[in-house]
């Protein structure tokens, strides 16, 4: 051999380049092994690519970068060339009883790329040699151990080799650095990891370092229009806030599966998962403070441009014109934009603050929850009623109800404006939900303070347009000339109130039947009877008084509404559908039937106008009676804490929430808030995705 | 007497719940309790040992990362200066019938005569009810309780995770060090590192 030649100059260099070249395959009882490289002969200073590919006996297994709960990730040492890290092929999931490991069965290829040596002399050999360790394991685990080398001619000119379509090949199944962004937010089981790809059905994570999340934890996916997201409990070894959670994210789509290298830091505050109360604490590593707050400020920017929106909803625009015509007339209102502000902004606290106290009694709030209340929905009615008979010209709001007892015009004005601002978010509520989803969902799983602050923020877009106009002049320019218009425009928007307050009471039907609508009606009677009375008698203090008895009086009325037993109204535009029950679900799932469950209210307005548009259209029902789908309808109008847990368990706050559960499916893929009737035919539609296998 | 009564089925419900799921054993928190039978048929509880400071050892006889540590003499050399300090060191078997690791009580004893090994006792685990209690998921796999009953130490024997004897000089060990830090009344630095080793051979 021309390298023996060599041999006293090689020992000074290298001593174990002094042995023949390793053979380039081996195999051990369970493992046969062997490298393959991309080139036939090497360039001094070149990079080029070597695999080894690991040809593992079936049912047996080797272990990936992390091994998970047990195991041994594979190692390979190399001497006679610089070795870059090992890139590791998507691994799989090997659940043996409760341990969860994570590696390859088959033929994995692991990929190294190598450096020739510079000083490596044409005409010579490149014989760099690997010591290969691995554990495989089927029920029990070996260690075993190989030699394996190369002996490639080292040439001027590099050499493709014929195996290089071999390599590529592999190099497929490494995943790549994700071509989109993750979000980490800390969540009470750990953390949830996040991504805009949409029409997930499957994933899961793989954390690159053992104890960064609880290997045999099920990571709960969410899948939304805008991306998914996946429950991540943190393992005994979590990340410490602000250092990078690195891993490979598998996502299943229609498109099939994909593989992505992904990190993010660690938020602040995340949980520490089940098995490691109070390990961390002495060495945490200080947080870059910009990170920290990753989570919060985009729900604050959410909820400040869903309160902008909510100014344009149909509930809410007439009580804003209100006012809005008001700056029409007069001069500076400066005063009266801050008293609005801090009108929508005190009702939005207050509204925080009840979900805080029933959150800190241990009750399951979602939101709207406010409309599980018939009293609730009863008082709104009559409010927008009021609203209504206000712009019709019964009376003038501010004047005689905001600021009874006050005879300063001036802080009438400012009392009028402050409940103004109180009533445009009381009638925001309804609106919010469609709009609001994710902040609010974000912010009742915050601590009270972030709560707060979202529903601040909310309460700030609600309350800006007003204020804009209110602080700046040029703006008011922007709103029409005043003029006889305007008493008929106001008239005008009576209407949308009264048709409102029809919505309201048949909402209010649902919960307590006809005697509660009854109720409810006869109230409206004795507001507008009151009212007139106040007119007629010339808005004497006799009229004024016997105006608010009789509002009074009709509040009184509410107490008399008592809901009526669960009986679930299906609803006229779901004939087919069976009412919700957990238990129905798991019974039709044992059968391995498809199930398809709508969690609905009749004051969720997204709710309805989805069954509308997309769940009782033909198309749609065909698709289901085709598909033998059973349609189950579980009703949240009043409060029920079955649904609010299964809400709560598909991370959401309120309804709507579309479940679909594939025949032998492992977990319901969650549809949009927002459904088309092609999309909800294409979800039930697809094929189950099969679990991975193990 | 009631208080035995309570504090009896409380323990049952302990063993008896994490019959699924790996629980888990959290440091600095109560080591949860337990009652198992030993190889020479006895029958212990953690809460006897209260007052002393106890190390559980996972072990299955056949898995090479066990053989590592029994194959140098490492465990019992570990096991002999425990003993002298006072420490009660008890095996946990918990692979299932079939199994590899699974013995009976006379196999186990006589392994540990043959290996020159001295725990204090062997607890026989067949049905995995105490390495699903503390969340095993290694041999070995080590747990440290402090003589109050709470959790001290759980991981890895020491810090190299090989099958490989010669790693063993160079390894950080783990449990010695907790050991060590225990006696001398100070806080354990290293309190949760990973386990390494072959899986708990559990009934699946």
């Amino acid at each position: 051999m021309l390298s023996f030649l060599r041999l006293p100059l090689l020992a000074l260099l290298a001593a174990p380049l002094l042995a023949l070249a390793a053979p380039p395959e081996a195999a051990t009882e369970h493992v046969k092994a062997r490298l393959v490289a991309s080139h036939s002969a090497v360039a001094p200073g070149q990079r080029f690519t070597v695999a080894l590919e690991q040809d593992i006996k079936s049912h047996w297994h080797t272990y990936w970068l992390n091994p998970g709960d047990s195991g041994q990730a594979t190692t390979i040492a190399w001497t006679g060339a610089e070795a870059g890290p090992i890139q590791w092929p998507t691994p799989s999931v090997q659940a043996i009883g409760p341990i969860v490991n994570y590696g390859y069965e088959g033929r994995p290829a692991l990929l190294v790329e190598l450096t020739v040596p510079a000083d490596a002399k044409p005409g010579g050999r490149f014989q760099p040699t690997a010591e290969v360790r691995w554990l495989v394991c089927k029920d029990v685990c070996i260690p075993e151990q190989v030699t394996l080398g190369l002996d490639l001619p080292v040439a001027a000119e590099a050499k493709a080799s014929a195996d290089t379509a071999q390599i590529d090949e592999w190099r497929a199944a490494i995943p790549k650095p994700a071509p989109f962004a993750v979000q980490l937010k800390a969540a009470p089981q750990g953390f949830t990891l996040s991504g805009p790809t949409a029409g997930v059905s499957k994933a899961y994570f793989f954390a690159d370092t053992w104890g960064a999340v609880a290997h045999s934890a099920p990571q709960a996916l969410k899948a939304e229009a805008g991306g998914w997201a996946l429950d991540l409990p943190a393992g005994d070894e979590p990340v410490a806030a602000g250092k990078p959670l690195s891993g490979v994210i598998v996502l299943m789509t229609s498109a099939g599966q994909q593989a992505w290298t992904v990190s993010a830091p660690m938020p602040e505050g995340a949980g520490k998962g089940p098995g490691a109360a109070g390990v961390e604490a002495p060495t945490a590593a200080p947080a870059a403070p910009p990170q920290s707050d990753l989570g919060l400020l985009p729900a604050l920017a959410l909820a400040l441009v869903g309160g902008l929106i909510l100014n344009l909803m149909p509930c809410v625009f007439p009580v804003l014109s209100i006012k809005a015509l008001a700056l029409v007339r007069e001069g500076n209102h400066k005063a009266e934009g801050l008293a609005y502000t801090a009108g929508v902004l005190a009702s939005f606290a207050l509204l925080a603050a009840v979900l805080i106290v029933l959150r800190a009694g241990g009750q399951q709030v979602g939101w709207g929850f406010q409309f599980h209340s018939p009293v609730f929905v009863l008082v709104v009615a009559y409010l927008l009623f009021l609203v209504g008979l206000s712009l019709s010209g019964l009376f003038e709001i501010g004047g005689s109800i905001a600021g009874v007892g006050s005879s300063l015009a001036a802080k009438q004005g400012l009392a009028g404006s402050f409940f103004t601002g109180v009533l445009a978010a009381v009638v925001a509520t309804p609106c919010t939900a469609p709009f609001m989803g994710a902040a609010l969902a974000f912010a009742l799983s915050q601590p009270a303070a972030v709560l707060l602050a979202v529903f601040l923020a909310l309460g700030l877009g609600l309350a800006l347009p007003f204020l804009v106009l209110a602080f700046w002049p040029a703006a008011q320019r922007w709103l029409p000339r005043p003029g006889a218009w305007m008493d008929k425009f106001k008239q005008f928007l009576a209407f949308p109130m009264y048709a409102a307050v029809v919505w309201l009471l048949w909402v209010l039907a649902q919960q307590t039947g006809p005697d509660g609508v009854a109720l409810a009606l006869f109230g409206l009677v004795l507001i507008a009877f009151g009212l007139w009375w106040r007119n007629a008698s010339g808005a004497s203090a006799v009229g004024t008084v016997a105006a608010v008895a009789s509002v009074v009086l009709a509040l009184g009325v509410s107490v008399l509404i008592k809901p009526v037993a669960a009986d679930l109204r299906a609803g006229s535009a779901n004939e087919a559908a069976e009412a919700y029950s957990a238990e129905r679900v798991a019974e039709l799932r044992a059968q391995n039937k498809p199930v398809f469950v709508n969690l609905t209210a009749s004051w969720c307005i997204s709710c309805l106008v989805n069954e509308r548009v997309a769940l009782s259209r033909p198309e749609v029902k065909d698709a289901f009676a085709k598909a033998g789908i059973v349609y189950l309808k579980g009703d949240w109008t009043r409060e029920d804490p079955a649904i609010t847990a299964v809400l709560k368990a598909h991370g959401r706050s309120g309804v709507p929430l579309y479940l679909y559960y594939a025949p032998g499916a492992a977990e319901a893929q969650v549809l949009p808030q927002i459904l088309t009737p092609g999309l909800v035919i294409e979800a039930v539609s697809s094929p189950a995705t099969p679990r991975s296998s193990t | 007497m009631k208080m035995n009564l309570l504090r009896r089925s409380l323990i049952a419900a302990a063993v008896a719940m994490p019959a699924l799921a790996l629980a888990n054993a959290n440091v600095d928190a109560a080591a949860p309790a337990f009652s198992a039978t030993t190889a020479d048929g006895k029958t212990v509880n953690l809460a006897d040992y209260k007052g002393k400071t106890v190390v559980l050892e996972w072990t299955n006889h056949d898995c090479p990362y066990v053989k590592k540590h029994y194959g140098s003499g490492n465990m019992q050399t570990q096991q002999k200066a425990a003993a002298a300090q006072g420490v009660v060191w008890l095996q946990v078997i918990s692979s299932a019938p079939g199994q590899q690791g699974f013995v009976d009580g006379a196999a186990a004893q006589k392994l540990n005569t043959d290996r020159g090994a001295v725990p204090a006792a062997t607890l026989l685990d067949p049905k995995g009810e105490l390495g699903k209690l503390y969340g095993a998921q290694t041999t070995p796999h080590l747990y440290v309780v402090k003589a109050d009953g709470t959790l001290a130490y759980k991981g890895g024997i020491d810090s190299i995770a090989s099958a490989d004897k010669n790693d063993i000089a160079k390894a950080e060990p783990y449990v010695t060090q907790a050991l060590a830090a225990i006696a001398a009344g100070r806080k354990v630095e290293k309190a949760s590192t990973r386990p390494y080793g072959c899986s708990v051979k559990y009934a699946s």
